[in-house]
């Protein structure tokens, strides 16, 4: 066991793109962790996903030892943090793990919203954070500018920040150095009850349940019988170690270290993110605070496209599930689109990733239907309901009052954007609270704003009003009252299920009219008028008709053509089958998509 | 086309089949004259340009096929014959009147027999032709006339003129051919739908019997469709060839003609026996290169080409190598061919076939097909309407 002195654990925070994953293949390099035989880009990135769209979705941690320039052996613990608002708890988990952080801007580019809401998540877990520019070989590169930038904003001090190309690897020795001279070791008494973070974990199919830790206090041996806090359980550990970045395995470790264990847990459950490991025999009386158990916030449903496959496609969710807690599934049926699943996640990139996961991992073939929030219903007898799927909506003349999620939302835009944020978040129903001028040029704008209003493309709008210079994050902050409804789209007469929004009553309108017209738009022509209608119970708001094509017809039929046109009938059969048939409209997927993504032309 | 010379010896026969057994009523007869003066750019049918040599092969050929096939079913009783192409009227009289006597010889005709040929305005241009082909037996005559606009026969590649084709139909009528039929094309590139009923009304001033009205179908690797794709011409838009469709159809039965089959108008009493069999699920033996036939349930098709064509007939083993047609392919045929037809699709067969009721089996379907005005059920059939029939591909496919 290394005593606290020598033990460093820091996390990185950068916007995407601004260089962390460069700047922590460089570290690896440096000290020799990596050999350029094993290098890859963004080694800390497992998943082909998080390589490929430069964002970490799992935590990672990596040893890294390191002879500093005072000729003392340390021990730097980096931890990799998931970078997005949708994954904001894990990332808080994550920082509770470190001492210290390193802020890398990019010296072009300046800091960025997503940077900002993680600086000030480690300013609250009062971290010491060390800036480093980034980029600086670029010809762009404005180091001073951004310091300033850093010091007006964030309040740092920058007169010592770092300059340096993580790509060239300039300076990244002083990276280093600078982690073991201005971090602080971590503390913690070796002979105290043990208490080991949980900050995250995943299922390996020979392993189990894999639970990355960091010790506060007391210590861990291999074979010990531990016990989670929040579910006291007990289990034996049957592995412990830290990867380094290979996993390295220890007979035992002490209060500072940051490692993973393996004890037998058979589902993500048995290890929550962001709970304590102690031990049965002498538990810990202060468990780390602020436990909470991942709750999804957005639900959809995932239908096979072929109805054959719902049973691939449930081990493919079953699958995945092993490996997201934050991911939940439940059988459903629609009447549109037949036996599938209602999924919960915490957001909409969660949502993203898990489709391409799915598509590209079990290769399952889905339809997904547009993202729902969850709403509280209380009826007129006084019963509450959670709604998350808007089919399942209780009449409205038995509603006594709907309340929706609010998210509390910064987004930080350069200034000649603001008119234009403003405008889009009124749209969206948002209530400011409050404008703030970072520097002459940056502003923050506070909105209180329905969760659900981000669903329906909130972001195509930010990022084509702001010319994609705007971040944002936000934070799920309360349930209220609004004036919602549900919309229904009936094609020919018939309502689609799959299909139904719940929007706000002084949106359905438009809401609607969009809808249709995307409908009309991704339904084909057939053989009869397709009419497509938007309803609110039954008030029809909005109409659009898909006219019939005129001419689908074999001029000759005679004995010898007879086999050959069969053939060509069954062929045009074959290919309807690949649409989903309401009422007697062939619906093709990607209507289901259009609607997924309906936005304003 | 250098494989059509040269007699390769008949190969062994194959393992002998038993030869198909007709359902027990009269069979249909096709005979297909594989021959054109030259090759209609529209045109994916099989035939070759006509040549002594080639011709007298076939005639042979076609002789010993007729000899074969009237042994093998046994001098089959026979309703209707047809002799179609290719270009008919080229045959030489003399061999025609061989092949007829050969059909009489191995099958037995009925009384009353359908005996068509077609005929092109350009290789039948005198009054004795057309005696002969009475004599022969023949007594419908269906020419092939396309267009009666000059400009669109050499955009079609026809070999003729527009006068020529009332000179050729004025020829038959005084030889006596009493029920002749005019073929007629529309949805041509640059018509419109005026055009066209300029054109039906060209046709029903000679006050022909029947008519066939084709839409124009760019088949591939044709010539048209190469001209097509270039650019060269385009074709009218779905909506004017659709009105070609319903008001050349509401004009012509306004003129006694009856809309009897998507493409075909006759008189009373004069709608093609022939091609009625064939939506009527009938047997029908085709005779010559390329030819279909379908006997009980099995379909075949002879070798397209002379060599292969006369290997088959002369090693016996013609028809052998078919298609089974089993019941569910039977059922989507009666389907699909019999809504073609204005008696359209007798429920009480279909029910009989595929075990189940149409009407019941697919009843929103049915509803909005009905409110669409697409299909009607009367007296216990199933059939299009006009605007039905064309789009009769979708609710074909639909009900198969």
């Amino acid at each position: 066991m290394i005593t606290t002195d020598h033990i460093r654990n820091f996390s990185i925070i950068a916007h995407i793109d601004h260089g962390k994953s460069t700047l922590a293949d460089r570290i690896l390099e440096i000290t020799g962790l990596v050999s350029d035989r094993d290098k890859r880009d963004q080694y800390l990135d497992k998943l082909e996903l998080e390589r490929e769209r430069g964002i970490t979705i799992k935590a990672q941690t990596v040893r890294i030892p390191y002879r500093a320039k005072d000729g003392k052996d340390y021990i730097l613990n980096l931890i990799d943090t998931p970078g997005h608002v949708d994954f904001s708890y894990e990332v808080s988990r994550s920082l509770a793990a470190c001492e210290g952080a390193l802020l890398v801007v990019d010296a072009s580019q300046g800091v960025e919203a997503q940077t900002l809401a993680n600086v000030y998540l480690a300013l609250d877990h009062d971290l010491e954070v060390i800036p480093v520019l980034n980029k600086i070989d670029l010809p762009s590169a404005d180091p001073e500018r951004v310091k300033k930038e850093i010091e007006e904003i964030i309040g740092l001090d920058c007169k010592d920040a770092l300059a340096v190309s993580a790509k060239s690897g300039l300076n990244v020795d002083q990276v280093l150095e600078r982690i073991i001279t201005h971090l602080p070791a971590p503390k913690g008494d070796p002979q105290a009850p043990l208490k080991a973070l949980i900050f995250d974990s995943w299922y390996d199919s020979y392993q189990g349940v894999v639970v990355l830790f960091r010790i506060l206090e007391g210590s861990l041996r291999l074979g010990e019988r531990i016990q989670i806090c929040s579910t006291k359980d007990n289990f034996e550990v049957t592995k412990l170690g830290a990867f380094s970045p290979e996993p390295v395995e220890f007979k035992a470790m002490g209060p500072g270290e940051v490692g993973f264990l393996c004890a037998a847990m058979k589902e993500l459950g048995d290890a929550p993110v962001g709970d304590t490991i102690t031990k049965p025999d002498n538990p810990t009386p202060t468990p780390f605070p602020g436990f909470k158990k991942i709750q999804p916030m957005v639900f959809a449903g995932l239908y096979p496209v072929e109805p054959a496959e719902y049973e691939t496609l449930k081990v493919a969710l079953e699958k995945l599930h092993l490996n997201d807690a934050a991911f939940s599934y439940e059988p459903e049926t629609s009447t549109a689109l037949g036996f599938g699943f209602r999924c919960g996640f915490l957001g909409l990139l969660h949502i993203e990733i898990v489709q391409e996961r799915l598509e590209r991992e079990f290769e399952a073939k889905l339809i997904t239907t547009a993202p729902s929030v969850i709403y509280k219903v209380t009826t007129h007898k006084g019963e509450e309901m959670s709604i998350d799927n808007p089919s399942r909506m209780p009449d409205p003349v038995l509603i006594a009052a709907v309340r929706e999620p609010f998210v509390r939302m910064e987004i930080h835009v350069p200034n000649e954007y603001v008119g234009n944020v403003l405008k889009i978040c009124e749209e969206k129903r948002g209530l400011q609270k409050d404008i703030r001028y970072l520097t002459s040029t940056r502003v923050t704008i506070t909105y209180e704003m329905p969760f659900a209003e981000i669903m329906y493309d909130f972001f195509d709008k930010l990022k084509s009003g702001t010319r994609g210079y705007a971040s944002l994050d936000y934070e799920i902050m309360d349930y209220r009252e609004a004036d919602l409804v549900k919309l229904d789209i009936l094609i020919n007469a018939d309502p689609v299920d799959a299909f139904s929004v719940i929007v706000h009553r002084q949106n359905a309108a438009h809401i609607g009219r969009s809808l249709a017209l995307k409908l009309k738009r991704s339904i084909p022509r057939q053989m009869f008028e397709v009419v497509i209608q938007a309803a609110i119970g039954k008030k029809i708001i909005a109409k659009e008709r898909v006219a019939p094509f005129r001419k689908d017809v074999i001029a000759k039929c005679y004995g010898g053509d007879i086999s050959r046109k069969r053939k060509l009938l069954e062929k045009q059969k074959e290919g309807k089958r690949r649409m989903r048939r309401m009422g007697n409209v062939e619906i093709p997927q990607e209507a289901f998509l259009a609607v997924l993504k309906a936005g304003d032309e | 086309m250098p494989r059509l010379y040269g007699e390769i010896p008949a190969p062994k026969a194959k393992k002998q089949a038993p030869a198909p057994k007709p359902a027990g009523r009269p069979i249909l007869v096709y005979v297909h004259v594989p021959f054109c003066r030259s090759k209609c750019h529209y045109c994916a049918f099989h035939s070759q340009a006509f040549n002594q040599v080639t011709f007298a092969w076939y005639l042979k050929t076609l002789l010993a096929e007729i000899a074969l096939w009237g042994h093998r079913l046994q001098h089959p009783r026979v309703t209707t014959l047809y002799f179609g192409g290719g270009t008919p009227s080229l045959f030489p009289l003399s061999a025609l009147a061989q092949v007829m006597d050969a059909l009489r010889a191995n099958f037995a005709f009925e009384d009353g027999l359908e005996a068509s040929i077609e005929a092109n305005p350009d290789s039948a241009c005198d009054v004795s032709f057309f005696r002969a082909l009475l004599s022969f037996g023949f007594n419908r005559l269906s020419l092939g006339v396309q267009s009666f606009e000059d400009a669109h026969l050499a955009l079609l590649g026809r070999p003729h003129n527009a006068r020529q084709a009332v000179e050729t139909f004025t020829l038959a009528r005084q030889a006596g051919f009493g029920n002749v039929s005019l073929d007629l094309m529309y949805g041509l590139p640059g018509q419109r739908t005026n055009h066209w009923l300029e054109q039906l009304k060209s046709a029903v001033r000679l006050r022909p019997e029947h008519l066939s009205c084709y839409g124009l179908t760019p088949e591939p690797d044709t010539r048209l469709t190469r001209s097509l794709e270039l650019g060269e011409f385009v074709l009218p838009e779905e909506r004017e060839q659709s009105r070609m469709f319903v008001h050349g159809a509401e004009y012509l039965e306004s003129e006694g003609y009856l809309h009897y089959e998507i493409s075909n108008f006759a008189r009373m009493g004069f709608a093609c026996r022939h091609n009625q069999g064939y939506w009527q699920g009938r047997d029908y033996l085709g005779l010559g290169p390329s030819a279909v036939s379908t006997i009980g349930s099995r379909r075949f098709t002879n070798p397209r080409w002379m060599d292969a064509y006369d290997a088959a007939v002369r090693g016996n083993f013609a028809g052998l190598d078919f298609e089974e047609l089993d019941a569910g392919t039977r059922l989507k045929e009666l389907v699909l061919l019999s809504l073609r037809t204005v008696e359209g699709l007798d429920l009480k067969a279909y029910r009989k076939l595929a075990g189940r009721d149409l009407l019941k089996s697919e009843p929103a379907l049915m509803q909005t097909l009905r409110q669409n005005d697409l299909i009607r059920v009367k007296k216990g059939r199933l059939s299009l309407t006009k605007t039905g029939m064309l789009v009769s591909n979708s609710i074909i496919s639909r009900l198969i």
